[in-house]
């Protein structure tokens, strides 16, 4: 179903948006709620273009970018905050 | 199924496009932060429960969907610390709102 | 309220940790389910502490699981659905005016537990529009969370509280302490 591949590429492409966000950003907080977003939308896209060929491996690779990014966000959140 | 599966996707994809612009057009942190919950509720919910749609209509594994749904757990589970989190550090670091905040109660009271 | 045993806060962790395990894996193989076994008891020696501290075996309960159930379908998807429906009118549109502040919520008598202040916070800080900041407890044991809005429609507290979680807190206060 070829929906499913242009959903993904609509998903890669606003990540750039993204990543414009990330280099133009303020403060610390600004980028790394830019990163955050980009963890998500990018664990999107895995699972859609997972879909589109049919491999169960994008999956798993989903799911550990998705743990991976709170576990980072939350990290630098403590360290921008004082108390690490 | 096929046109259930499209307007799934196409919700999901307006509502990670308003996560975007919302990251990109807000004038502080707060109101990105607020802006980016968009992404992790809609747009998962919409993209995830499509691709069950999916995995169901064309007769998947049962390992695909089982995994879609742990994933929309984990996601639901997890943003909201993060994005806590961001929300305190950003405010306990001293970032200035754009505008005046209209009533600031945490200021005042000031736990711990 | 006293503490439970040592051995009950292990059992109820590692029954948690193995569903989970075999949700991940989704296969009944004899091999799997002994590695399951072994990671979940260390995992659940190590962490088991952390987690519980009143009743070890609260949530293993039909009625408790099928109103969790119910309460995460339809009542919380409807309030996401309505404030992203909001926050989507407000991100699109040219002016982008918006008047934030952070507002003291005074929360419900009937919530004490942990478990029940984290999932109320939590609720309130996944519809898009509100995050909540803190939450604090005064000397007469009253919770209040703080909440930054996006929109301030109510400077009253009372109001206010009940304009975020209103529904979603009584929906709670059946499910936890």
């Amino acid at each position: 179903m070829i929906e499913l591949l242009i959903a993904a590429i609509i998903c890669v492409v606003l990540n750039l948006f993204l990543l414009f966000r990330i280099f133009r950003g303020p403060t610390a907080a600004d980028r790394m709620c830019a990163a955050d977003a980009l963890d998500l939308v990018s664990a999107l896209a895995l699972v859609l273009y997972s879909l589109y060929t049919g491999r169960a491996i994008y999956l798993d690779i989903a799911l550990v970018v998705a743990l991976l990014g709170f576990v980072g966000t939350v990290f630098v959140a403590r360290y921008l905050e004082g108390r690490l | 199924m096929r046109i259930a599966i499209d307007i799934l996707l196409g919700l999901g994809v307006f509502f990670i496009l308003v996560g975007v612009l919302g990251v990109n057009r807000m004038p502080d942190v707060f109101g990105r932060l607020q802006a980016s919950t968009c992404i992790a509720t809609m747009g998962t919910i919409s993209i995830v429960i499509a691709g069950i749609l999916y995995a169901i209509a064309n007769a998947g594994e049962t390992v695909t969907y089982v995994k879609l749904a742990v994933l929309l757990l984990l996601v639901m589970g997890t943003n909201p610390i993060s994005n806590h989190a961001l929300c305190k550090a950003a405010y306990k670091m001293g970032v200035k709102p754009s505008k005046e905040l209209a009533i600031d109660d945490y200021k005042e009271d000031d736990p711990e | 309220m006293q503490k439970p045993s040592k051995f009950l806060v292990w059992l109820s962790t590692f029954i948690f940790c193995f569903l989970f395990w075999l949700l991940l894996t989704w296969s009944v193989a004899a091999r799997e389910l002994i590695l399951g076994g072994i990671v979940s008891a260390v995992v659940a020696a190590f962490s088991g502490r952390f987690l519980i501290h009143h009743q070890a075996f609260y949530l293993y309960n039909p009625v408790r699981l099928v109103i969790l159930i119910f309460y995460c379908a339809i009542i919380f998807l409807w309030e996401v659905i309505k404030a992203n429906l909001s926050m989507a009118k407000l991100v699109l549109s040219p002016k982008l005016k918006y008047e934030a502040g952070i507002i003291r919520v005074p929360g419900s008598e009937k919530i004490k537990s942990e478990y029940g202040l984290a999932m109320v916070s939590n609720c309130i800080t996944l519809t898009p529009g509100t995050i909540t900041m803190d939450v604090a407890e005064d000397e007469d044991g009253k919770n209040y969370y703080y909440v930054h809005w996006i929109n301030v429609a109510e400077s009253d507290r009372e109001k206010a509280g009940e304009a975020i979680k209103g529904r979603m807190e009584r929906w709670i206060g059946r499910i936890w302490k």
